[in-house]
C-alpha cells in the first residue's frame, strides 16, 4: 500500500531544522515523503519510505508510534499513514529507539502532545543536544529491561549495552514473537562507514537477543528479516573485523580510500560482491573497521567490556 | 620477542607491529624536536637532564624507533615523562615499548578510556589532569597543556610552547585536506574549539600527521572544515544522495574547489570527509561529546 497525501499542498511548511545552521527555508525538511504501510503481525504495523523503516502498534484507544522518521515532512507523512490505518485513534505514545535525528528527531511534527519513552542514555543526549524539533522524553527507563503494558499493548524495552548511537533499545513483543531494533542489523553490508557504531562490543551485545523467542526482526532500514538474516548480519561484522586486520597486515593504508577500494574488489568481491550495497559501502566498512583497530575504539561506548549474559 | 598487540586479535599483525622504520628527529627550537614515521608526527622536549616525549607512535616497533631517534638527538637523557595527546592507540598506544618507567601524563578522560580499554602495550595514566589548562614546568622546560573541549578522541590535549611560539595538536587540524572519514572527530564544536587555540601567539604548528606547518595553514584548516560543513548542509538540502561517495565528492569539489582545491589531498579525500560531515547533520552528532555544551561530560 502506498500512502498518497490527499492535500499535500495544504501542509503547513515546518521549520523545525534539527541542527542545521544554514539559513532556511530547508525545502527537504518539509517535503512530504510517500510512505508504505503494511500489517506485520497481530496489532503491529510497519511503515517505510523506501529506506527508513519503523513500526506502530494499535492500542485499545490510540496508537503507539516507534520513532518519528527523518525529517518534519517525513514525520507528518508517518502521522498521516497511522491516521489512515486507525483514523479514530490518536498517537498517544512515542518510543524512541535511540537519539539520532534521522530516526527520532521530529516528535514535534509527529505528535507533539504524545508521551515519549526512551532509555535514559538516549534522553541525556537529546536534552544536551537541544535540536529543533526533537522533544525530550517524558518517561525514561534505566538498566537493561523494562516491561510495559500501555493501552492494552504488552511489550518490553531492552537495552543490551552500547551498539549504535546512545541508549539504543530494542522493542520485544513476546506474544507476537517480534523484535524491533534500529540501525543495528540491516540487510546487506553495513551502512557507509558505520556512523556511531560501537564496534568493540557490538556483535557480542547483539547476540544477547538470540536468547529470546522471536522469528520476525524489523530493522530501521529496508526489509524485514528473520533469525537467519539477523545472525548472518552479525557474522558479517565479525568477519569484517578479521578482514580489516588482514588488510592492515597486508600493508593497506586506511587513509588511502582508492587503495582500499581496489583491495576490496580484487580480494573480496568474489565472496561478498552479491551482498546488498557491496559496491556502495564495502570499502567504507573496511576503512571504519581498520580505524577501529588502529585507534582502539572510540570513547567510553567504544571501550566498555560487553555484557554477554543472555536476556 | 613478545609484541604488544594493542587491541589486535590476529597473529597476522606481528610483522606489522614489529616493524621499526627509520626515524630522524628534526630540531624546531633549542629544546623542541619533531619526529615522523612518514605519516604520524609528534614532538619531544629536551629538559636539562631528561626528555619529555609526546605520544608513542602507533606500534611497538615505531615506539622503539621513536626512542632510538630521541637517543640519537639527545644522547644520555632518559625519557622521564610521556604526555598522551589523546587516547588513540595509533598515537599513544605503546608507552610500554617507548619508556615503561616514565610518568604518564594525560587528561582525566583519556585516563578513563585507557583504563577501560586495557589495550596491550598502552600504559595507564599516572598523572591525570583536570580542567582546561595545565601549566607544566619540568626539568627546566615549560609548556601549557590545553583541553579546549571535545575535538578528536577523548580528553584531547594540545601543547603550547609560548617562548618558542609553537603549537602541537595531534589529529585535529591538518596541514592539508587528508581528513578521510574524520575518525572520532567531534564536529559540533570542533572548529570553535580549534579557533580558540588560534588566539595563542604561535608561528609554528606541529600537527599529529604530515609535515610541520604554520599559523596560516592552521587557520586555513579551520576555514576548510567550516566551509565543508556549510557545503554538506547545502548538499543535503539540494537532495544530493549524501550516502554516495562520488556524488558528495563532485558536489563539494564544485563548491569548494576554487578556494581549497590547492590543499594537498583535496581531490582524494573530500568525498569521504563530506560523507562524514553530512551525517553529523543528518544524525545530530554522536554522544555527549557532540552536544552544544559538552562540559556535561564532566558533570
Amino acid at each position: 500500500m502506498t500512502d498518497i497525501p490527499e492535500e499535500p499542498a495544504d501542509q503547513a511548511p515546518c521549520d523545525h531544522c534539527g541542527i542545521f545552521t544554514i539559513p532556511g527555508p530547508l525545502a527537504i525538511q518539509s517535503a512530504w515523503r510517500d510512505i508504505t504501510f503494511d500489517p506485520v503481525r497481530d496489532r503491529i504495523w510497519t511503515v517505510s519510505e523506501g529506506i527508513y523503516r519503523t513500526i506502530f502498534v494499535e492500542g485499545d484507544r490510540g496508537v503507539i508510534a516507534f520513532d518519528t522518521f527523518s525529517t518534519p515532512g517525513g514525520a507528518r507523512a508517518y502521522q498521516g499513514a497511522m491516521q489512515r490505518v486507525f483514523p479514530r485513534k490518536p498517537v498517544h505514545t512515542i518510543v524512541y529507539s535511540h537519539d539520532h535525528l534521522d530516526h527520532t528527531g521530529y516528535a514535534a511534527d509527529l505528535a507533539p502532545d504524545a508521551g515519549i519513552l526512551a532509555h535514559e542514555l538516549c534522553d541525556k543526549v537529546i536534552r544536551a543536544r537541544k535540536s529543533d524539533g526533537q522533544m525530550p522524553a517524558t518517561e525514561v527507563f534505566t538498566g537493561e529491561r523494562q516491561e510495559y503494558n500501555i493501552d492494552g499493548v504488552r511489550f518490553e524495552l531492552l537495552y543490551p549495552g552500547p551498539t549504535h548511537g546512545d541508549g539504543n533499545l530494542a522493542a520485544y513483543f513476546p506474544e507476537s514473537k517480534l523484535l524491533f531494533m534500529v540501525d543495528t542489523v540491516i540487510p546487506g553490508v553495513g551502512y557507509t562507514f558505520f556512523p556511531d557504531w560501537h564496534l568493540a562490543s557490538y556483535t557480542a551485545l547483539m547476540r544477547r537477543f538470540l536468547s529470546l523467542d522471536w522469528d520476525v526482526f524489523v530493522p530501521g532500514h529496508f526489509w524485514i528479516a528473520d533469525r537467519k538474516g539477523f545472525e548472518d548480519s552479525l557474522a558479517y561484522f565479525d568477519e569484517m573485523g578479521e578482514l580489516a586486520q588482514q588488510a592492515i597486515a597486508d600493508g593497506l593504508d586506511a587513509d588511502d580510500f582508492d587503495a582500499v577500494t581496489r583491495y576490496t574488489y580484487e580480494k573480496l568481491e568474489p565472496r561478498f560482491g552479491r551482498l546488498f550495497r557491496f559496491d556502495e559501502y564495502f570499502a567504507m566498512n573496511m576503512v571504519r573497521y581498520m580505524q577501529h583497530f588502529l585507534t582502539g575504539g572510540w570513547g567510553i561506548e567504544g571501550n566498555l567490556p560487553p555484557t554477554t549474559t543472555p536476556f | 620477542m613478545k609484541q604488544h598487540m594493542g587491541i589486535f586479535t590476529s597473529d597476522k599483525l606481528r610483522d606489522y607491529l614489529a616493524f621499526e622504520p627509520g626515524m630522524r628527529a628534526e630540531q624546531l627550537s633549542d629544546r623542541i624536536w619533531t619526529v615522523s614515521d612518514g605519516l604520524c608526527r609528534t614532538i619531544f622536549l629536551e629538559g636539562d637532564n631528561s626528555v619529555v616525549a609526546f605520544d608513542t607512535f602507533g606500534t611497538p616497533g615505531r615506539a622503539r624507533a621513536y626512542r632510538a631517534a630521541i637517543e640519537q638527538a639527545v644522547p644520555g637523557k632518559p625519557i622521564k615523562m610521556v604526555v598522551y595527546s589523546h587516547d588513540h592507540l595509533d598515537h599513544a598506544g605503546f608507552a610500554a615499548d617507548l619508556a615503561p618507567e616514565a610518568e604518564i601524563v594525560a587528561d582525566e578522560m583519556t585516563a578513563k578510556i585507557i583504563d577501560l580499554r586495557d589495550a596491550d602495550g598502552q600504559l595507564p595514566v599516572t598523572r591525570p589532569l583536570s580542567g582546561r589548562e595545565n601549566p607544566v614546568n619540568i626539568d627546566g622546560a615549560e609548556f601549557l597543556l590545553i583541553n579546549p573541549g571535545p575535538t578528536h578522541g577523548t580528553g584531547h590535549l594540545s601543547a603550547y610552547f609560548a617562548t618558542e611560539k609553537i603549537l602541537f595538536s595531534s589529529d585535529t587540524i591538518l596541514p592539508n585536506a587528508r581528513y578521510g572519514f574524520m575518525p572520532d572527530y567531534h564536529l559540533a564544536n570542533f572548529v570553535r574549539f580549534m579557533r580558540e587555540l588560534a588566539d595563542l601567539d604561535f608561528q609554528t604548528f606541529v600537527p599529529g600527521r604530515h609535515q610541520v606547518s604554520d599559523r596560516d595553514q592552521f587557520i586555513m584548516g579551520c576555514d576548510y572544515i567550516e566551509a565543508l560543513s556549510v557545503a554538506c548542509q547545502e548538499a543535503f538540502v539540494e537532495m544530493v544522495p549524501i550516502w554516495v561517495h562520488d556524488a558528495m565528492a563532485e558536489y563539494c569539489k564544485a563548491k569548494l574547489g576554487s578556494r581549497f582545491g590547492g590543499l594537498d589531498g583535496f581531490d582524494q579525500h573530500i568525498g569521504q570527509t563530506a560523507i562524514r560531515i553530512v551525517h553529523h547533520y543528518l544524525m545530530g552528532g554522536w554522544g555527549l561529546e557532540d552536544t552544544p555544551e559538552p562540559a556535561i561530560l564532566l558533570a
